[in-house]
């Protein structure tokens, strides 16, 4: 029997467990109760988190298809396939015809190889990640605002914050660990304001519980600020300080009155004040809101760190803001560069001195232009110029909710999948390439607080599969390139190299304690805890100036409701992971089996007045057409609102008319669908 | 007493002593901070095993029920079908189990092998289990906050369910027997007989002991009645709810639960197998039946669920044993700090103020 | 190891392995009601085929569908029955699975468990069934026992009502105890088709039939059928005299293992699987949790 601590590879938080192996079996999981980011508490997925990997689904063996079926392979003949249809496609089509996609839970080494096979092997910037829809919103505003694409603190630290303030993301079902550490915060004193429009589980211990009608943040946050500078709580010498562009800021805040703001984000204007106030007054204050599944648009991310600047809680033990990350890697893929406007380390493409740097260590000369997103790549392959896709791990068709992944896979001429199993996307490749799963190698993630940290290799992998990272490096010799890494820690020590705030964490220091939290560079070898520390730096932070909305008329007597849509709340009941543990699967899979048809969501006291009961068939109706879906009558949605999830795209095809989505708000109505 | 004396530098050649005796011995060990857990004893990790250290969070209870386990292999080919029950047999020492495991175990006994029906898997398990159990002595280091055994009168030191228990004096451990298995051990040099002033030395340290535990005070009898009376208001279940995030942690760190479920997997192209695997009535999908009722739909129904069978009265009675054991294991991998003590606290506060039962 | 546990149902000494299921093959199968099969099966081995048939009205058993799963199936026939049979809904992968058999095919059965109606008891006593669309299923056992002893019982009857006409059990059994002397059957639907020239209204709707004399004194009711209908026959019933204890019924659960030990089919203090299914709706009240 062996006990190796190493890192859950489900959510952002990363948490420490310990898998116990017997044999070439994992039978076992349980939480590490030192660990800083979960100190002994894991969540459901945590506790079956071994189970996956050993599900008789597993591919062994490459796939190619001749004929239209999929037929076992050797590895020589799968990747001499992919080289040779690369080479053609690039030799006729040029390096822009190509598109390097992965999902946000591909290990840093896979990522940054990926993006380096499309950067410096074949030439080109369209590279992304499945959640680069809407994360990177976060990531250009961090960027502009604060300098750093990332949380600003630790999650332990948040027992330290006086004031902690959740923005739009369900922690009890997203990041599980990171609701607990709020939940016995508040217990212990701190005050918790849960602004969402939906009231989920976490909500129930609010302090303050703004249940705001779903759109209107970036009001409240300006009424907010309004309600701090008409008492005179900004932190002057901080904005003096650190901050640029305060006038501007200043001048668009006074735009707002507060309770204007109140009716049109429905919410008392007392609960806005007293929000205001107490995070103005605390020592210690911390917002957290979701930069992936659940992500903001730009506009309430900049809304956000105004607040942040504004009262001057950022650089403190305990104060700062948490750009939370759903996926195990959200971030990692981000620093590594994932992204088609980014370089590994967030440089953009368009630097002519970034390029310089980087093509020197990769002995290539990188291309300038930036690339497409993969939201456009499922949309229409770029306007029809994408004829080759590489997807690492990802599965758009299925828990893609923009564009159609399964038409724009199947025009193309070359698509290569790498998984663990059959995707529904799988399918429609051309090559599958089995990789190694969870357990089975030793490669890095990084969490929601910036924590490198190592997840072990337990067992031997899978007879016939190999680390995703391996393959990538073989298709690059293939090519010509001459990359040479014997372990996944080589690609770091590379890494290192490339990306400053990661230079220091080889995989001999991350195994130290519980990784590194980056910066971690060769004279802070033990990382960062809380980012500016040391001192803030002088000018750094930026104000964004949001102008007041006119309140756009959202409902009206044909259509009362908003309905909100595309929203990827219920992301993990759909995850190819959770369906292979049998447990998680049953607990997961309830939703699905007592509405197979989807359902849209609706608050109880509108159900009744429509005479609605839970089940029943209603009529979803929309300017724009009408879709019969079941109703789930629910009391965590706001009255006024109505919410579809992502995954019943029909519905949304009905009623919007196109398969284009985002988090859009629809005026609609529901009424009972006589059978 | 048959108690006997054991020097420290022999506590460890007890261990080898088994190994060679063909016991597979599963002893504590320390990893980083407080992770510690039961593995198995080689030559390479013999050295490292520690006597003092916090709990493993990982139960015990896994020796005797397992946390995957194959009740069935099952093949099929040309219409007929081989049904073989596959079970565990190799004899296995679990050296340095606390006292409060010891109780959990003991619940688990009469719940698997008493009742209705005797489960030949736990049986088979159990009777090739030998109990070697370490008294908690040590307050800083064998004590957790969350520990709460002295409410539940299950330690420090227990008085039954041991094969042979150890306990640190000081300069030597004490041993007594509790079975003839554990007996049989005496017969080796290295035990040496007891004295009286080696017993009341015993008495004096796990007196000390019991004053160092976080609560003392005995808050099972107040919550037992409530909740056995159906006392308890709604919108305390409510709270409890509320907090949960519904991971099944605390049913699975508790080495007195005992639910599991049970399915089918394929492991070749004809041959399946039937597992059964720990669960938890925190999940929803736990009584959730095919078509969709579910009786306990609502987090707080569950919660309810799960402390009336840990605490009501009926069930108490039932086994003879409460199924709670005082490990704080619960309260330390809970989210929302709704453990067994937590709980308890917030029933005893919300019911108190309705008692109005007249003390008799 | 420490002092031996002694179970009272292991005084044979012999270790039986409880979860192990026996081999049985499917002899034919009949449509009933839309959704709705019975199955006839036998145990492979004679010597479990006879062992399991001293079974009792009641009681249930646990079906494999080796590589799907196991589900716990009422019994229907009556232990004086010569064939023995399951009478299933598909409602999940496991009785899915089931439907797709074909006669000859083989699958696994354990059991009999549960508690069962103890019919012996309830000698020189009025019996009154109510049943709702499926849920004659297990009281159909009852039924055919209590007309194989007729000569034990006073007076028997039997209100049943579906939703449909097409939805109703058992028709050939149905119009058996219409005919016989020794029964009185009413029957009722909610909604009436062609044809049907019958009650219509729910099962309750029968108690006020002109003619109708339900006996309370030395009288047992059996009731089974879905929540609702449950809900308002029970208060019928009380409405009309009858004891909490003289009213039985039989409770579902999820269920895995079927004996006791997963802990899925509990409500409040009684394992459905052992203490029950049968219940008085005395003890349904003290269970400590709703139904």
């Amino acid at each position: 029997m062996a006990h190796k601590l190493t890192t859950c590879t489900f959510c952002g938080v990363g948490c420490g467990v310990y898998l116990e192996a017997v044999g070439n079996q994992i039978v076992g999981a349980y939480p590490s109760m030192s660990h800083p980011a979960n100190e002994g508490r894991i969540c459901l997925r945590g506790w079956h988190v071994h189970e996956v990997a050993s599900s008789p689904d597993r591919l062994k063996r490459p796939l190619l298809k001749k004929g239209g079926q999929f037929q076992e392979v050797s590895w020589e003949e799968a990747l001499g396939f992919i080289a040779g249809r690369m080479k053609e496609i690039r030799a006729r089509h040029g390096a822009e015809a190509f598109a390097f996609l992965n999902s946000p839970r591909c290990s840093n080494e896979e990522a940054y190889l990926l993006q380096k096979l499309a950067r410096a092997v074949v030439g080109t910037n369209n590279v992304d990640h499945g959640t680069g829809v809407y994360c990177n919103n976060s990531i250009n505003v961090l960027l502009d605002m604060l300098g750093v694409p990332a949380t600003t603190n630790s999650i332990g630290e948040l027992a330290r914050s006086e004031v902690i303030v959740v923005d739009g993301v369900d922690l009890a079902r997203q990041l599980p660990t990171i609701g607990g550490v709020v939940i016995r915060a508040k217990l212990a004193g701190a005050k918790l304001v849960v602004i969402d429009s939906r009231r989920h589980r976490v909500a129930e211990s609010a302090d303050l519980f703004l249940q705001l009608k779903p759109g209107t943040e970036p009001t409240l946050y300006g009424a907010m600020a309004k309600v701090i500078v008409d008492h005179g709580l900004m932190n002057q010498p901080f904005i003096k300080a650190h901050c640029r562009g305060y006038e501007q800021f200043l001048a668009r805040v006074r735009d707002y009155d507060l309770l204007a703001s109140a009716e049109a984000c429905g919410v008392a204007a007392e609960l806005i004040e007293a929000a205001a106030l107490a995070y103005a007054r605390a020592h210690s204050a911390a917002i957290l809101y979701s930069t992936g599944i659940e992500a903001l648009d730009a506009e309430p991310v900049q809304a956000i760190v105004n607040l942040a600047l504004l009262a001057g809680q950022i650089g403190r033990e305990g104060a700062g803001i948490f750009a939370l990350t759903e996926h195990n890697n959200l971030q990692g893929v981000c620093d590594m560069g994932m992204l088609p406007d980014r370089l590994p380390g967030y440089r953009n493409v368009g630097s002519e001195a970034a390029r310089a740097e980087l093509g020197k260590v990769w002995q290539a000369e990188l291309p300038a232009a930036p690339g497409l997103a993969s939201r456009s790549i499922f949309s229409d392959r770029g306007a029809g110029r994408v004829r080759a896709v590489w997807l690492c791990r990802y599965d758009p068709v299925s828990s893609a909710f923009f564009g159609d992944a399964a038409n724009a896979l199947d025009q193309c001429e070359l698509v290569v999948a790498q998984h663990l199993f059959l995707t529904e996307t799988a399918r429609h490749a051309h090559v599958v390439l089995p990789t190694t799963a969870f357990g089975e190698e030793r490669v890095t993630f990084t969490n929601t607080e910036r924590r490198i940290q190592l997840a072990e290799q337990i067992i031997e992998p899978l007879p016939g599969t190999t680390p995703a990272w391996q393959q990538l490096t073989r298709v690059a010799r293939d090519l010509g390139a001459d990359w040479r890494y014997e372990s996944a820690a080589d690609v770091m020590d590379e890494i290192g190299r490339v990306v400053p705030f990661y230079s220091g964490a080889n995989y001999p220091n991350l195994a130290a304690e519980y990784g590194r939290q980056w910066p971690c560079s060769k004279d802070r070898p033990l990382g960062t805890r809380y980012l500016f520390a040391e001192g803030l730096p002088e000018q750094g932070f930026k104000f964004a100036p949001i102008a007041r909305r006119p309140q756009a008329a959202v409902a009206s007597a044909e259509y009362p409701l908003t309905l909100v849509f595309g929203h990827s709340l219920y992301y993990w009941n759909q995850s190819v992971l959770i369906k292979h543990s049998e447990t998680l699967k049953r607990e997961y899979r309830i939703l699905l089996l007592d509405y197979p048809e989807g359902f849209v969501e609706m608050n109880p006291a509108d159900a009744k007045q429509a005479g609605i009961r839970d089940g029943e068939k209603v009529r979803l109706s929309a300017a724009g057409g009408s879709a019969v879906i079941n109703a789930r009558v629910t009391p965590e949605v706001r009255s006024g609102t109505v919410y579809v999830p992502y995954f019943v795209r029909q519905v949304q095809q009905q009623v919007c008319g196109s398969a284009e989505s985002g988090v859009q708000l629809i005026p609609a109505r529901v009424a009972k669908e006589l059978a | 007493m048959k108690a006997r004396l054991l020097e420290r530098a022999d506590v460890l050649k007890l261990v080898d002593l088994l190994r060679q005796q063909g016991y597979e011995v599963f002893a504590p060990f320390a990893g980083r901070g407080r992770d510690t857990w039961f593995d198995l004893v080689t030559d390479e990790n013999r050295d490292r095993i520690q006597v003092h250290l916090p709990n493993p969070y990982y139960p015990p209870k896994r020796f005797v029920l397992p946390h995957i386990e194959r009740l069935l292999k099952v093949r099929q080919h040309d219409g007929t079908i081989q049904v073989e029950p596959t079970y565990r047999e190799r004899k296995r020492a679990i050296f340095g189990i606390r006292s409060c495991d010891l109780s959990g175990i003991w619940h688990l006994d009469r719940f698997y092998l008493g009742r209705e029906f005797r489960d030949l898997y736990y049986q088979k398990r159990r009777e090739n289990v030998l109990l070697i159990n370490v008294v908690c002595t040590d307050p800083e280091r064998d004590v957790n906050d969350e520990c709460f055994c002295v409410c539940a009168d299950t330690g420090p030191a227990a008085r039954d369910h041991f094969d042979l228990q150890l306990m640190d004096l000081g300069g030597e451990f004490m041993s007594v027997a509790g079975t003839p298995a554990g007996e049989a051990f005496f017969a080796q040099p290295m035990f040496k007989p007891a004295t009286p002033a080696h017993v009341e030395k015993r008495r004096v340290i796990l007196e000390e002991v019991r004053k160092r535990f976080k609560t003392t005070t005995s808050w099972f009898a107040a919550t037992v009645r409530y909740v056995s009376q159906g006392g308890i208001l709604e919108k305390t279940w409510e709270e409890i709810g509320n907090r949960c995030l519904e991971c099944g942690g605390c049913t699975y760190v508790c080495p007195a639960c005992t639910c599991f479920t049970v399915s089918d997997r394929q492991v070749g192209p004809n041959e399946i197998e039937r597992v059964r695997i720990w669960d938890a009535c925190a999940l929803s999908g736990f009584t959730r039946m095919a078509g969709g009722f579910n009786p306990r739909r609502a987090v707080h129904d569950r919660r309810n669920r799960r402390f009336m069978r840990k605490l009501a009265h009926y069930f108490i009675q039932r086994e003879l044993t409460m199924a709670c054991v005082g490990c704080g294991r619960c309260a330390a991998v809970c989210h929302g700090d709704v453990g067994m003590p937590s709980v308890v606290e917030m029933i005893r506060r919300a019911t108190a103020a309705t008692d109005k039962i007249p003390p008799s | 190891m420490s002092q031996a546990i002694t179970s009272p149902t292991s005084v044979n000494g012999a270790a039986e392995n409880i979860y192990l299921p026996k081999l049985a093959v499917l002899d034919r199968v009949s449509d009933d009601i839309p959704e709705v099969k019975t199955f006839y099966w036998h145990f492979e081995d004679p010597a479990e085929q006879a062992k399991f048939k001293r079974f009792r009205p009641g009681q249930f058993a646990q079906v494999s569908l080796f590589g799907v799963g196991e589900f716990p199936a009422s019994l229907p026939p009556s232990p004086t029955e010569d064939e023995t049979f399951f009478t299933i809904r598909t409602v999940g992968s496991c009785t899915a699975a089931l439907h797709q058999l074909k006669p000859g095919d083989r699958f696994a059965v354990r059991g009999p468990y549960g508690n069962g109606f103890s019919m012996e008891d309830y000698y020189g006593k009025n019996l009154v069934f109510v049943a709702g669309g499926i849920g004659l299923i297990p009281l159909r056992s009852c039924i055919v026992y209590a007309l194989k002893h007729r000569d034990k019982y006073q007076r028997i009857q039997i209100f049943y009502g579906a939703k449909t006409p097409r939805e109703l059990m058992y028709v050939p059994n149905l119009r058996e105890w219409q005919k016989s002397a020794g029964v009185e059957c009413y029957l009722t639907v909610d909604r009436a088709a062609e044809g049907w020239d019958g009650n219509v209204g729910v099962v309750g709707s029968l108690f006020k039939r002109p003619g109708v004399r339900v006996p309370v004194d030395n009288t047992i009711a059996f009731v089974c059928g879905p929540p609702i209908m449950f809900r308002f026959v029970i208060k019928d019933l009380l409405a009309m005299g009858f004891r909490e204890k003289d009213i039985v019924s039989t409770l579902e659960r999820y269920m895995k293992c079927g004996v006791g030990k997963c802990g899925h089919c509990c409500i409040g203090v009684a394992y459905v699987c052992v203490d029950g299914p049968v219940f008085t709706y005395e003890q349904i009240k003290k269970l400590g949790e709703d139904i």
